[in-house]
Protein backbone atom coordinates (compact mmCIF):
# COMPACT_ATOMS: atom_id res chain seq x y z
CA UNK A 1 0.00 0.00 0.00
CA UNK A 2 1.21 3.45 -0.82
CA UNK A 3 1.00 6.16 2.12
CA UNK A 4 1.86 9.41 1.08
CA UNK A 5 0.85 12.54 3.59
CA UNK A 6 1.83 15.85 4.14
CA UNK A 7 2.09 16.29 7.84
CA UNK A 8 2.12 19.74 10.17
CA UNK A 9 3.41 17.75 13.25
CA UNK A 10 6.53 16.08 14.49
CA UNK A 11 6.31 12.81 12.38
CA UNK A 12 6.46 9.19 14.47
CA UNK A 13 8.48 6.96 13.11
CA UNK A 14 6.92 4.25 15.30
CA UNK A 15 3.94 4.52 13.54
CA UNK A 16 5.93 4.75 10.24
CA UNK A 17 6.99 1.18 11.08
CA UNK A 18 3.24 0.16 11.79
CA UNK A 19 2.63 0.89 8.31
CA UNK A 20 5.44 -1.01 6.77
CA UNK A 21 5.03 -4.48 9.06
CA UNK A 22 3.87 -7.30 6.66
CA UNK A 23 4.72 -10.82 7.15
CA UNK A 24 5.73 -11.80 3.77
CA UNK A 25 8.78 -9.24 4.09
CA UNK A 26 11.66 -10.44 5.60
CA UNK A 27 13.06 -5.92 5.22
CA UNK A 28 11.94 -2.63 5.75
CA UNK A 29 14.05 0.24 4.59
CA UNK A 30 13.65 3.61 6.31
CA UNK A 31 14.97 6.97 5.08
CA UNK A 32 15.09 9.92 7.81
CA UNK A 33 16.14 13.22 6.32
CA UNK A 34 16.52 15.43 9.72
CA UNK A 35 17.29 19.09 9.56
CA UNK A 36 20.91 20.52 10.27
CA UNK A 37 21.80 23.05 12.80
CA UNK A 38 24.28 24.79 10.54
CA UNK A 39 25.12 26.16 6.95
CA UNK A 40 28.33 27.90 6.35
CA UNK A 41 29.10 28.96 9.76
CA UNK A 42 25.84 30.45 10.19
CA UNK A 43 23.64 29.03 13.09
CA UNK A 44 20.03 27.78 12.34
CA UNK A 45 17.30 27.97 14.59
CA UNK A 46 14.92 26.72 12.51
CA UNK A 47 13.24 26.02 9.05
CA UNK A 48 10.35 26.51 7.63
CA UNK A 49 8.75 24.40 4.82
CA UNK A 50 5.97 25.28 2.48
CA UNK A 51 4.58 22.98 -0.41
CA UNK A 52 2.43 23.24 -3.94
CA UNK A 53 0.33 20.77 -1.18
CA UNK A 54 -1.86 19.45 -4.35
CA UNK A 55 0.82 19.22 -6.76
CA UNK A 56 2.91 17.85 -4.19
CA UNK A 57 1.14 15.11 -3.48
CA UNK A 58 0.25 14.29 -7.07
CA UNK A 59 4.71 13.97 -7.47
CA UNK A 60 4.88 11.88 -4.18
CA UNK A 61 2.07 9.62 -5.42
CA UNK A 62 4.01 9.84 -9.22
CA UNK A 63 7.30 8.60 -7.04
CA UNK A 64 4.98 5.76 -5.59
CA UNK A 65 3.96 4.12 -8.82
CA UNK A 66 7.70 4.59 -10.20
CA UNK A 67 8.76 2.48 -7.62
CA UNK A 68 6.39 -0.29 -8.31
CA UNK A 69 7.24 -0.30 -12.21
CA UNK A 70 10.20 -0.27 -11.40
CA UNK A 71 10.39 -2.88 -8.09
CA UNK A 72 7.41 -4.85 -8.62
CA UNK A 73 7.88 -6.97 -4.93
CA UNK A 74 7.84 -3.67 -2.69
CA UNK A 75 4.42 -4.16 -0.40
CA UNK A 76 3.97 -1.30 1.30
CA UNK A 77 5.84 2.33 0.54
CA UNK A 78 5.60 5.11 2.78
CA UNK A 79 6.38 9.17 1.82
CA UNK A 80 5.64 11.62 4.67
CA UNK A 81 7.00 15.37 4.42
CA UNK A 82 6.58 17.95 7.20
CA UNK A 83 5.33 21.13 6.37
CA UNK A 84 5.63 24.41 8.60
CA UNK A 85 8.40 25.11 11.03
CA UNK A 86 10.49 22.22 12.08
CA UNK A 87 13.13 22.91 14.83
CA UNK A 88 16.29 21.45 13.79
CA UNK A 89 17.25 17.92 14.53
CA UNK A 90 13.36 16.96 13.99
CA UNK A 91 12.42 15.11 10.34
CA UNK A 92 11.70 16.92 7.92
CA UNK A 93 11.24 13.49 5.39
CA UNK A 94 10.44 10.16 6.03
CA UNK A 95 10.72 7.43 2.93
CA UNK A 96 10.43 3.76 3.64
CA UNK A 97 9.34 0.79 1.65
CA UNK A 98 9.35 -2.89 2.53
CA UNK A 99 10.00 -5.83 0.53
CA UNK A 100 10.43 -9.68 1.08
CA UNK A 101 14.26 -9.01 0.12
CA UNK A 102 16.48 -6.24 1.12
CA UNK A 103 17.80 -5.13 -2.35
CA UNK A 104 14.93 -3.92 -3.34
CA UNK A 105 13.84 -2.13 -0.31
CA UNK A 106 17.05 -0.41 0.19
CA UNK A 107 17.53 0.89 -3.40
CA UNK A 108 13.81 2.18 -4.16
CA UNK A 109 14.34 3.96 -1.17
CA UNK A 110 17.38 5.64 -2.23
CA UNK A 111 16.04 6.28 -5.85
CA UNK A 112 12.90 7.80 -4.17
CA UNK A 113 14.89 10.62 -2.30
CA UNK A 114 16.26 11.40 -5.17
CA UNK A 115 12.82 11.80 -7.04
CA UNK A 116 11.71 14.06 -4.58
CA UNK A 117 14.40 16.30 -3.84
CA UNK A 118 14.11 16.46 -7.87
CA UNK A 119 10.34 16.77 -8.49
CA UNK A 120 8.52 17.84 -5.34
CA UNK A 121 7.13 21.20 -5.28
CA UNK A 122 8.22 21.70 -1.52
CA UNK A 123 10.47 24.71 -0.26
CA UNK A 124 12.74 25.33 2.89
CA UNK A 125 13.56 28.70 4.21
CA UNK A 126 16.62 28.49 7.08
CA UNK A 127 16.04 30.76 9.15
CA UNK A 128 19.47 31.65 10.93
CA UNK A 129 20.67 32.74 14.47
CA UNK A 130 22.05 36.78 14.88
CA UNK A 131 21.24 39.40 12.28
CA UNK A 132 21.75 37.12 9.11
CA UNK A 133 18.57 37.38 6.95
CA UNK A 134 16.69 33.93 6.18
CA UNK A 135 17.27 31.84 3.09
CA UNK A 136 15.35 30.00 0.63
CA UNK A 137 17.45 26.74 -0.26
CA UNK A 138 17.79 24.90 -3.64
CA UNK A 139 18.57 21.72 -4.19
CA UNK A 140 20.72 20.68 -6.68
CA UNK A 141 19.23 18.01 -7.63
CA UNK A 142 15.78 19.86 -8.61
CA UNK A 143 14.15 20.22 -11.96
CA UNK A 144 15.01 23.31 -13.65
CA UNK A 145 14.42 25.29 -16.78
CA UNK A 146 16.20 23.70 -19.95
CA UNK A 147 18.68 26.05 -21.41
CA UNK A 148 18.90 26.42 -24.86
CA UNK A 149 20.94 28.80 -27.20
CA UNK A 150 17.95 29.50 -28.75
CA UNK A 151 16.46 31.06 -25.40
CA UNK A 152 19.22 32.48 -24.36
CA UNK A 153 18.21 35.84 -22.68
CA UNK A 154 20.36 38.35 -23.85
CA UNK A 155 18.94 41.17 -22.05
CA UNK A 156 20.12 39.59 -18.87
CA UNK A 157 23.52 39.90 -19.44
CA UNK A 158 25.13 42.90 -18.00
CA UNK A 159 26.09 45.60 -20.41
CA UNK A 160 28.84 47.99 -18.45
CA UNK A 161 28.03 51.43 -19.72
CA UNK A 162 30.68 54.47 -18.53
CA UNK A 163 29.35 56.99 -16.81
CA UNK A 164 29.84 59.53 -18.94
CA UNK A 165 27.75 57.42 -21.80
CA UNK A 166 30.80 58.08 -23.82
CA UNK A 167 30.36 54.46 -26.05
CA UNK A 168 33.36 53.87 -27.61
CA UNK A 169 33.26 54.23 -31.40
CA UNK A 170 34.23 49.90 -31.92
CA UNK A 171 30.97 48.97 -29.88
CA UNK A 172 27.61 49.23 -31.37
CA UNK A 173 24.95 49.66 -28.90
CA UNK A 174 21.77 47.72 -30.39
CA UNK A 175 18.17 47.92 -28.79
CA UNK A 176 15.76 45.26 -29.77
CA UNK A 177 13.91 43.10 -27.87
CA UNK A 178 15.55 38.69 -27.71
CA UNK A 179 13.87 37.17 -30.72
CA UNK A 180 15.16 40.37 -32.91
CA UNK A 181 18.64 39.84 -31.73
CA UNK A 182 18.67 36.24 -32.25
CA UNK A 183 16.97 36.80 -35.88
CA UNK A 184 20.53 39.72 -36.34
CA UNK A 185 22.49 37.37 -35.22
CA UNK A 186 21.16 34.58 -37.45
CA UNK A 187 21.61 36.59 -40.49
CA UNK A 188 25.03 37.95 -39.75
CA UNK A 189 26.48 34.29 -39.55
CA UNK A 190 24.71 33.48 -42.55
CA UNK A 191 25.94 36.68 -44.51
CA UNK A 192 29.31 35.76 -43.10
CA UNK A 193 29.25 31.95 -44.63
CA UNK A 194 27.98 33.19 -47.73
CA UNK A 195 31.00 35.79 -48.25
CA UNK A 196 33.29 33.23 -47.25
CA UNK A 197 32.06 30.88 -49.92
CA UNK A 198 32.14 33.17 -52.79
CA UNK A 199 35.42 34.08 -51.75
CA UNK A 200 35.94 29.81 -52.06
CA UNK A 201 34.76 30.13 -55.31
CA UNK A 202 37.01 32.67 -56.51
CA UNK A 203 39.87 30.53 -55.34
CA UNK A 204 39.93 27.37 -56.75
CA UNK A 205 37.72 27.68 -59.84
CA UNK A 206 40.04 28.58 -63.22
CA UNK A 207 39.98 31.53 -65.17
CA UNK A 208 38.51 29.61 -68.20
CA UNK A 209 35.26 28.91 -66.40
CA UNK A 210 32.24 30.52 -66.87
CA UNK A 211 32.61 32.80 -63.69
CA UNK A 212 29.23 34.72 -63.69
CA UNK A 213 26.56 31.76 -64.15
CA UNK A 214 27.01 29.66 -60.66
CA UNK A 215 28.68 31.41 -58.29
CA UNK A 216 25.74 30.91 -55.37
CA UNK A 217 25.25 27.05 -55.49
CA UNK A 218 28.40 26.07 -53.92
CA UNK A 219 31.61 26.86 -51.75
CA UNK A 220 34.77 25.76 -52.92
CA UNK A 221 35.60 24.24 -56.40
CA UNK A 222 38.19 22.80 -58.50
CA UNK A 223 38.43 21.82 -62.10
CA UNK A 224 39.29 18.49 -62.05
CA UNK A 225 38.16 15.23 -63.01
CA UNK A 226 38.57 12.08 -61.09
CA UNK A 227 40.62 8.87 -63.28
CA UNK A 228 40.31 5.69 -61.92
CA UNK A 229 43.48 4.26 -61.03
CA UNK A 230 45.32 1.14 -62.27
CA UNK A 231 44.57 -1.77 -59.26
CA UNK A 232 42.02 0.42 -57.44
CA UNK A 233 38.40 -1.03 -56.40
CA UNK A 234 37.71 3.37 -56.55
CA UNK A 235 38.56 6.59 -57.89
CA UNK A 236 41.39 7.08 -55.43
CA UNK A 237 45.00 7.11 -55.58
CA UNK A 238 46.63 3.70 -55.24
CA UNK A 239 50.23 3.14 -54.76
CA UNK A 240 51.42 -0.52 -54.79
CA UNK A 241 55.18 -1.13 -53.80
CA UNK A 242 56.06 -4.35 -55.68
CA UNK A 243 59.52 -5.78 -54.21
CA UNK A 244 61.82 -7.28 -56.61
CA UNK A 245 64.57 -7.60 -53.67
CA UNK A 246 65.47 -7.06 -51.28
CA UNK A 247 64.47 -8.67 -46.81
CA UNK A 248 61.13 -9.03 -48.18
CA UNK A 249 61.66 -11.67 -50.71
CA UNK A 250 63.64 -13.35 -48.48
CA UNK A 251 61.57 -16.12 -47.97
CA UNK A 252 60.65 -16.91 -51.35
CA UNK A 253 64.43 -17.71 -52.06
CA UNK A 254 65.37 -20.74 -52.99
CA UNK A 255 66.99 -21.68 -49.68
CA UNK A 256 70.89 -21.84 -50.85
CA UNK A 257 72.05 -23.36 -47.76
CA UNK A 258 70.43 -26.40 -47.92
CA UNK A 259 70.53 -27.12 -51.52
CA UNK A 260 74.53 -26.75 -51.30
CA UNK A 261 74.74 -29.15 -48.15
CA UNK A 262 72.78 -31.25 -50.21
CA UNK A 263 75.00 -31.07 -53.06
CA UNK A 264 78.29 -31.09 -50.72
CA UNK A 265 77.22 -34.40 -48.28
CA UNK A 266 78.10 -37.07 -50.98
CA UNK A 267 80.95 -35.09 -52.59
CA UNK A 268 82.70 -33.93 -49.27
CA UNK A 269 85.70 -36.74 -49.15
CA UNK A 270 88.90 -37.17 -48.78
CA UNK A 271 88.38 -39.08 -51.60
CA UNK A 272 87.08 -36.51 -53.87
CA UNK A 273 87.80 -37.10 -57.74
CA UNK A 274 87.14 -33.45 -58.03
CA UNK A 275 89.93 -32.40 -55.95
CA UNK A 276 92.11 -32.26 -58.49
CA UNK A 277 89.76 -30.14 -60.83
CA UNK A 278 89.51 -27.72 -58.24
CA UNK A 279 92.80 -26.60 -58.33
CA UNK A 280 92.61 -25.92 -62.38
CA UNK A 281 90.97 -22.80 -64.80
CA UNK A 282 87.48 -22.79 -62.86
CA UNK A 283 89.65 -21.94 -59.60
CA UNK A 284 91.37 -19.23 -60.43
CA UNK A 285 87.90 -17.44 -61.79
CA UNK A 286 86.44 -18.53 -58.90
CA UNK A 287 89.62 -16.53 -57.27
CA UNK A 288 88.63 -13.60 -59.45
CA UNK A 289 85.58 -13.11 -58.16
CA UNK A 290 85.95 -13.38 -54.13
CA UNK A 291 88.62 -11.02 -54.79
CA UNK A 292 86.50 -8.66 -55.92
CA UNK A 293 83.44 -9.74 -53.26
CA UNK A 294 86.52 -9.04 -50.85
CA UNK A 295 86.17 -12.26 -49.45
CA UNK A 296 89.82 -14.55 -48.41
CA UNK A 297 90.52 -17.04 -51.20
CA UNK A 298 91.86 -20.09 -49.16
CA UNK A 299 92.40 -22.93 -52.02
CA UNK A 300 92.21 -25.93 -49.90
CA UNK A 301 88.97 -25.29 -49.40
CA UNK A 302 86.13 -27.21 -50.64
CA UNK A 303 85.04 -25.07 -53.70
CA UNK A 304 80.71 -25.91 -52.55
CA UNK A 305 82.18 -24.05 -49.32
CA UNK A 306 83.53 -21.31 -51.11
CA UNK A 307 80.61 -20.07 -53.69
CA UNK A 308 78.32 -20.77 -50.46
CA UNK A 309 80.88 -18.16 -49.12
CA UNK A 310 80.24 -15.87 -52.49
CA UNK A 311 76.49 -16.54 -52.53
CA UNK A 312 75.73 -15.38 -49.05
CA UNK A 313 78.18 -12.00 -49.66
CA UNK A 314 75.90 -11.77 -52.55
CA UNK A 315 72.63 -12.24 -49.98
CA UNK A 316 74.15 -9.64 -48.02
CA UNK A 317 74.88 -6.93 -50.62
CA UNK A 318 71.57 -7.31 -51.87
CA UNK A 319 69.88 -7.15 -48.62
CA UNK A 320 71.70 -3.54 -47.47
CA UNK A 321 71.45 -2.35 -50.59
CA UNK A 322 68.60 -3.39 -53.96
CA UNK A 323 69.57 -1.13 -55.71
CA UNK A 324 73.11 -2.41 -56.84
CA UNK A 325 71.06 -4.41 -59.30
CA UNK A 326 70.29 -2.08 -61.37
CA UNK A 327 73.91 -2.25 -62.49
CA UNK A 328 73.55 -5.64 -63.50
CA UNK A 329 71.66 -5.73 -66.98
CA UNK A 330 69.34 -9.03 -66.32
CA UNK A 331 65.52 -8.66 -67.65
CA UNK A 332 63.87 -8.26 -64.02
CA UNK A 333 61.10 -11.41 -64.77
CA UNK A 334 64.45 -13.60 -65.08
CA UNK A 335 64.84 -12.93 -61.34
CA UNK A 336 61.49 -13.06 -60.24
CA UNK A 337 60.98 -15.91 -58.22
CA UNK A 338 58.24 -17.74 -59.35
CA UNK A 339 55.16 -17.48 -57.64
CA UNK A 340 54.68 -20.06 -54.87
CA UNK A 341 52.94 -23.39 -56.22
CA UNK A 342 49.58 -24.02 -55.22
CA UNK A 343 49.71 -27.46 -53.85
CA UNK A 344 46.11 -28.80 -54.94
CA UNK A 345 45.66 -31.97 -52.78
CA UNK A 346 44.43 -34.87 -54.52
CA UNK A 347 41.30 -36.66 -52.74
CA UNK A 348 40.65 -39.92 -54.06
CA UNK A 349 37.07 -41.92 -53.53
CA UNK A 350 36.62 -44.55 -52.07
CA UNK A 351 36.36 -46.89 -54.37
CA UNK A 352 39.89 -45.54 -55.91
CA UNK A 353 40.95 -46.44 -52.84
CA UNK A 354 39.63 -50.22 -52.62
CA UNK A 355 41.06 -50.38 -56.53
CA UNK A 356 44.56 -48.85 -55.56
CA UNK A 357 44.83 -51.05 -52.65
CA UNK A 358 43.78 -54.47 -54.85
CA UNK A 359 46.57 -53.65 -57.48
CA UNK A 360 48.87 -53.32 -54.64
CA UNK A 361 47.98 -56.54 -53.38
CA UNK A 362 47.70 -58.00 -57.07
CA UNK A 363 51.51 -56.88 -57.39
CA UNK A 364 53.07 -58.62 -54.38
CA UNK A 365 50.96 -61.93 -55.03
CA UNK A 366 52.43 -61.85 -58.49
CA UNK A 367 56.22 -61.06 -57.34
CA UNK A 368 55.84 -64.10 -54.03
CA UNK B 1 -1.68 41.36 -19.90
CA UNK B 2 -0.50 42.59 -23.47
CA UNK B 3 -2.62 40.24 -25.81
CA UNK B 4 -4.29 40.02 -29.33
CA UNK B 5 -6.22 36.99 -29.53
CA UNK B 6 -8.71 36.09 -27.21
CA UNK B 7 -7.93 35.83 -23.54
CA UNK B 8 -9.03 33.15 -20.82
CA UNK B 9 -8.34 33.97 -16.63
CA UNK B 10 -6.45 31.95 -15.07
CA UNK B 11 -5.31 31.58 -11.44
CA UNK B 12 -1.22 31.90 -10.82
CA UNK B 13 0.16 30.88 -7.34
CA UNK B 14 3.18 32.05 -6.33
CA UNK B 15 5.71 30.00 -3.56
CA UNK B 16 8.58 30.61 -1.54
CA UNK B 17 11.06 33.46 -2.83
CA UNK B 18 9.07 34.24 -5.98
CA UNK B 19 5.89 34.86 -3.69
CA UNK B 20 7.91 37.32 -1.27
CA UNK B 21 9.01 38.60 -4.63
CA UNK B 22 5.63 39.59 -5.78
CA UNK B 23 4.68 40.23 -2.19
CA UNK B 24 1.55 37.49 -3.05
CA UNK B 25 0.42 33.96 -2.51
CA UNK B 26 -2.02 34.21 -5.41
CA UNK B 27 -3.19 36.30 -8.05
CA UNK B 28 -5.59 36.62 -11.39
CA UNK B 29 -4.57 37.19 -14.64
CA UNK B 30 -6.23 37.37 -17.96
CA UNK B 31 -3.73 35.43 -20.36
CA UNK B 32 -3.93 33.88 -24.41
CA UNK B 33 -5.57 30.86 -24.86
CA UNK B 34 -2.35 30.01 -26.74
CA UNK B 35 0.91 31.08 -25.81
CA UNK B 36 4.38 30.00 -25.97
CA UNK B 37 5.77 29.11 -22.60
CA UNK B 38 9.18 31.61 -22.28
CA UNK B 39 7.17 34.72 -23.53
CA UNK B 40 4.02 33.64 -20.83
CA UNK B 41 7.23 33.76 -18.41
CA UNK B 42 8.59 36.76 -19.32
CA UNK B 43 5.33 38.38 -19.31
CA UNK B 44 4.72 37.28 -15.81
CA UNK B 45 8.31 38.09 -14.60
CA UNK B 46 8.42 41.34 -15.27
CA UNK B 47 4.56 42.24 -13.69
CA UNK B 48 5.62 40.55 -10.98
CA UNK B 49 8.92 41.90 -10.10
CA UNK B 50 10.81 38.23 -10.70
CA UNK B 51 13.50 39.32 -13.05
CA UNK B 52 16.12 38.35 -10.34
CA UNK B 53 15.00 35.00 -10.34
CA UNK B 54 13.80 34.58 -14.01
CA UNK B 55 16.62 32.37 -15.44
CA UNK B 56 14.84 29.74 -12.33
CA UNK B 57 11.79 29.92 -12.53
CA UNK B 58 9.88 26.87 -13.93
CA UNK B 59 5.45 26.64 -14.88
CA UNK B 60 3.46 24.20 -13.93
CA UNK B 61 0.11 24.43 -15.84
CA UNK B 62 -2.69 22.33 -13.68
CA UNK B 63 0.05 20.97 -11.05
CA UNK B 64 2.05 19.14 -13.93
CA UNK B 65 5.62 20.66 -15.07
CA UNK B 66 6.10 22.11 -18.23
CA UNK B 67 9.39 20.72 -18.98
CA UNK B 68 10.01 22.68 -22.48
CA UNK B 69 9.78 26.32 -21.97
CA UNK B 70 9.70 26.83 -26.02
CA UNK B 71 6.95 24.68 -25.86
CA UNK B 72 3.28 26.30 -26.24
CA UNK B 73 0.66 25.69 -23.59
CA UNK B 74 -3.38 25.87 -24.35
CA UNK B 75 -4.93 27.72 -21.53
CA UNK B 76 -8.77 27.16 -20.24
CA UNK B 77 -10.91 29.57 -18.14
CA UNK B 78 -10.10 28.76 -14.55
CA UNK B 79 -6.84 26.76 -14.91
CA UNK B 80 -4.09 26.70 -12.47
CA UNK B 81 -0.26 28.01 -13.58
CA UNK B 82 2.12 27.89 -10.49
CA UNK B 83 5.67 29.84 -10.82
CA UNK B 84 8.23 27.31 -9.31
CA UNK B 85 11.19 28.62 -7.70
CA UNK B 86 14.14 25.69 -7.38
CA UNK B 87 12.93 22.97 -5.25
CA UNK B 88 14.45 22.38 -1.83
CA UNK B 89 12.26 19.90 -0.03
CA UNK B 90 13.71 16.79 1.48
Amino acid sequence: MDHVKLVNNPIDIAHIHQLLADEGCGASSVFVGTTRDNFQGKKVVSLAYEAYDNMALKEMKKICSDLRSKWPELKHIVIYHRLGTVPVCEASVVIAASSPHRSEALESVSFAIDQLKTRVPIWKKEIYEGDHDSEWKENKESIRPKKSLSAFNYAACPCKVEESHDVPRTLVQIRVNDAELAKRLECFVNRKRAEINSQNVIDFKSSFADSENDLSDSCARTQSTIIKQEQSNCHLKVRRVNNRCGPQQMELRPNYELELNKLMGSRDGQNDPSKEMRKSLPNSRLQAIESYMGLSTDNEENIFTRIKKVENRMLQLESISPEYRHFTNLEPQSMEPPPPKKIRKKSYSAHELSVFIQKMKDGREMNE
Amino acid sequence: MSTDGPVVNVHVLFFAKARELANSSRSNVDVPTEIVASDLLDQLVSRFGLTTIRDNLILAHNESYIDNLSDSILFKEGDELAIIPPLSGG
